[in-house]
C-alpha cells in the first residue's frame, strides 16, 4: 500500500525513477531533511531524515500527532526554515529562489489580513511588495474574490467579515500570483464545523479550476481523507514518514461521500497509523 | 434615518450631562466658599471675578496666549517627529536601540525643572529653549509607544511578508507603520496636554511673554483672577490640543484595535 515510489529511504529507490514513475513531474523534492530548533542539550528535532516527492498538481494532505513536524515540513519547503542537514527542492530550485519567483503561496491558520485594507486591497497586497515575481502571472484581485464566492464584499474590512469569510480572503491573496504550489497550515482549524466542510468544498473546487499544487496540513482525520488525493502520515519524536499513500476516492467528492463505506475505511486507516504515531 | 440621527443626538447630550452638572455644581460650591468665608480675592478669587477677568483683560491674555500655543505646536512636532523616526531606526537597527535607548531613558529621567536653566542658557531667551522644553517632554512616551507599535505584528504576519519576499521598506511601510497607529495615538494623546505644560515651565525660566511668563507676574503681584484665568486659559488649550487629537485618531483609526 506504501508508495514507495514516492517515499524514499536511504536504500530505495533514487529521485531519478521517483519522478518517472509518475504521470506528474515532481514539483517538490524533500531529501534526508532534518530539522532541528536549539542547540546542544535543549536541541529538539521537529523533521528526522524525511525524504518525500511531492507531485505537481497533487492535493496531498499532511496529518499527524502534534509535534510530528507538519507545520515545520511546509514551513521547509516555504524558505521558512532551513534544514539542518539534507536539501529542498522545488521544481529543482532552492527554496529561497522559489520563494522570490513566487512560485509558492502560503496560507495560515489565522486569515493574517491587514486590518486596515478592505478585502480587495487585502488581495491586491503581494503584487504591491516583493521584487522578481513575473507580472504576467498576476490574477485580477477582482475575479479571485469570486472566485472565492465573496463578490460584494470587496470593500469590506476585515473586521466586518466573518472567520470564514476571511480566510476566503486569505485564500484569494494566495492565488494572486498564480503560484504552482498551495501550502495550507491547518487553514480550517479555527473555523466551525459548517463553514469548514463548506470550505472543503469550495477548496476541492477551486484545485480543480486552478491545477495548483496543493500540500495541507490537517489534525482532522475527515477533512485529511476528504481533501487529499494522496495523503502522507508522519509520526512524532522525532518527525519521520510513517506512510504516503493514494487516496482511493472518486475526483469529484460531494460532503455525502464521507458516509461511504470506502471513507470510512480510509478514515479507519488513517485512525490506526495516528494511533501508531504517537 | 433623520430621527434616529437627532435621537442619538440627545442620547450624546443625555450621556453628557452629569458632567456639566458636576461642573456646574463646582463652581457654585467654589462661589459660595468665596462669598461666605469673606476669602479676601488676592488671596482666591471667586469664578465670577476670574470671568470678569477674561471680560476686562482679554487683550493681556490673549497676547500672551498665542506664543505659548505656538510653542506648544511646535514642540509637540518636534518631539513626536524625533520620536517616530528614533523608533523607526531602532526597530531596524538593534545596534542603535542598544546605543541610545539607554541615554533617551537617562534623559527622561533628569527632571524638566531642571533641564530648562541648561537650555536657556544654551539657547537664549526666545522662542528656542521652550520649544525644545514642550519637544522634550513629548519625546519620550512617543518613543516608547512607537516601538512597541512597530513591533506589534503577529509573527504570522511577519511570515507572509517574508514569503512574499518583502524588502524591510516595504514591510515599515505596508505593515508596521499601520500596525504602530493605535500605540502612536494614545502617546500623543499624552503628548498633546503634556507639550503645554512644557511650553509654561520653558516660560517660568526666562521670558518676559507667555502663559508661563503671565503666571509668574500675576503671582508676584498678588492679581489673582488673572492668574487664575490665565491657569483656566493654558488648561482649556490643552484640553483643545487632547480633543483635536482624539477627533484625527477616530478618523485615521477605522478598525478594531487592542490597544483602544
Amino acid at each position: 500500500m506504501v508508495d514507495a515510489r514516492l517515499m524514499r529511504n536511504g536504500n530505495e529507490a533514487g529521485r531519478e525513477t521517483a519522478s518517472r514513475a509518475d504521470s506528474g513531474d515532481v514539483a517538490i523534492a524533500v531529501s534526508d531533511a532534518t530539522v532541528e530548533f536549539g542547540e546542544g542539550d535543549d536541541a529538539v528535532v521537529a523533521l528526522s531524515d524525511v525524504s518525500i516527492d511531492f507531485l505537481s498538481g497533487d492535493f496531498v494532505t499532511i496529518i499527524g500527532p502534534s509535534g510530528c513536524g507538519k507545520s515545520t515540513l511546509l514551513r521547509l519547503v516555504a524558505d521558512l526554515v532551513a534544514p539542518s542537514t539534507g536539501s529542498v527542492r522545488v521544481f529543482g530550485k532552492p527554496p529561497e529562489e522559489a520563494r522570490l519567483a513566487r512560485e509558492f503561496a502560503f496560507v495560515f491558520q489565522d486569515a493574517t489580513l491587514l486590518p486596515w485594507r478592505s478585502a480587495l486591497e487585502n488581495v491586491r497586497l503581494p503584487l504591491e511588495v516583493g521584487k522578481g515575481r513575473a507580472l504576467e502571472q498576476e490574477a485580477a484581485p477582482k475575479d479571485l474574490l469570486r472566485l472565492v464566492r465573496l463578490e460584494g464584499r470587496e470593500n469590506a474590512l476585515p473586521h466586518e467579515l466573518s472567520g470564514g469569510m476571511r480566510q476566503r480572503v486569505s485564500i484569494a491573496r494566495a492565488l494572486v500570483c498564480r503560484p504552482k504550489i498551495l501550502l495550507m497550515d491547518e487553514p480550517f482549524g479555527a473555523l466551525d464545523e459548517i463553514t469548514r466542510d463548506n470550505l472543503n468544498q469550495e477548496l476541492l473546487r477551486i484545485w480543480r479550476e486552478t491545477g495548483t499544487t496543493i500540500l495541507f496540513v490537517t489534525h482532522s482525520i475527515p477533512e485529511a481523507a476528504f481533501l487529499g488525493r494522496r495523503t502522507l502520515v508522519l509520526s512524532a519524536h522525532p518527525g519521520r514518514v510513517l506512510d504516503y499513500f493514494a487516496i482511493d476516492l472518486p475526483e469529484d467528492r460531494k460532503l455525502g461521500i464521507r458516509d461511504s463505506v470506502e471513507f470510512v475505511e480510509i478514515t479507519g486507516r488513517l485512525r490506526q497509523l495516528l494511533e501508531k504515531a504517537a | 434615518m433623520n430621527s434616529r440621527k437627532s435621537a442619538s443626538l440627545s442620547r450624546r447630550w443625555k450621556e453628557r450631562l452629569p458632567a456639566f452638572v458636576a461642573a456646574a455644581g463646582l463652581l457654585l460650591a467654589w462661589h459660595l466658599l468665596v462669598v461666605l468665608l469673606e476669602i479676601p480675592e488676592f488671596i482666591a478669587p471667586g469664578p465670577l471675578d476670574v470671568a470678569a477677568t477674561f471680560a476686562e483683560r482679554g487683550s493681556i491674555l490673549w497676547n500672551n496666549f498665542w506664543p505659548t500655543f505656538f510653542e506648544a505646536v511646535a514642540g509637540f512636532a518636534l518631539g513626536n517627529s524625533v520620536a517616530i523616526a528614533l523608533a523607526v531606526i531602532f526597530v531596524h537597527s538593534r545596534i542603535a536601540e542598544r546605543a541610545f535607548y539607554p541615554i533617551a531613558v537617562f534623559i527622561n529621567t533628569i527632571p524638566i525643572l531642571a533641564i530648562a536653566p541648561i537650555l536657556v542658557l544654551l539657547l537664549g531667551n526666545g522662542y528656542a529653549p521652550k520649544i525644545v522644553i514642550a519637544a522634550l517632554i513629548c519625546f519620550f512616551p512617543t518613543l516608547v509607544n512607537m516601538v512597541r507599535g512597530l513591533n506589534a505584528i503577529s509573527p504570522q504576519l511577519g511570515e507572509l511578508m517574508r514569503v512574499l519576499s518583502a524588502s524591510d521598506r516595504e514591510i515599515l511601510f505596508k505593515v508596521r507603520l499601520q500596525a504602530s497607529l493605535p500605540y502612536l495615538f494614545a502617546a500623543l494623546k499624552i503628548a498633546s496636554t503634556t507639550c503645554v505644560i512644557g511650553a509654561i515651565v520653558g516660560e517660568w525660566i526666562g521670558s518676559n511673554y507667555g502663559l508661563g511668563s503671565l503666571i509668574i507676574e500675576a503671582t508676584y503681584n498678588f492679581r489673582s483672577p488673572l492668574l487664575y484665568a490665565t491657569v483656566f486659559l493654558g488648561a482649556g488649550m490643552a484640553v483643545s490640543f487632547f480633543t483635536i487629537t482624539s477627533l484625527v485618531e477616530r478618523l485615521v483609526l477605522r478598525w478594531p484595535t487592542a490597544a483602544q
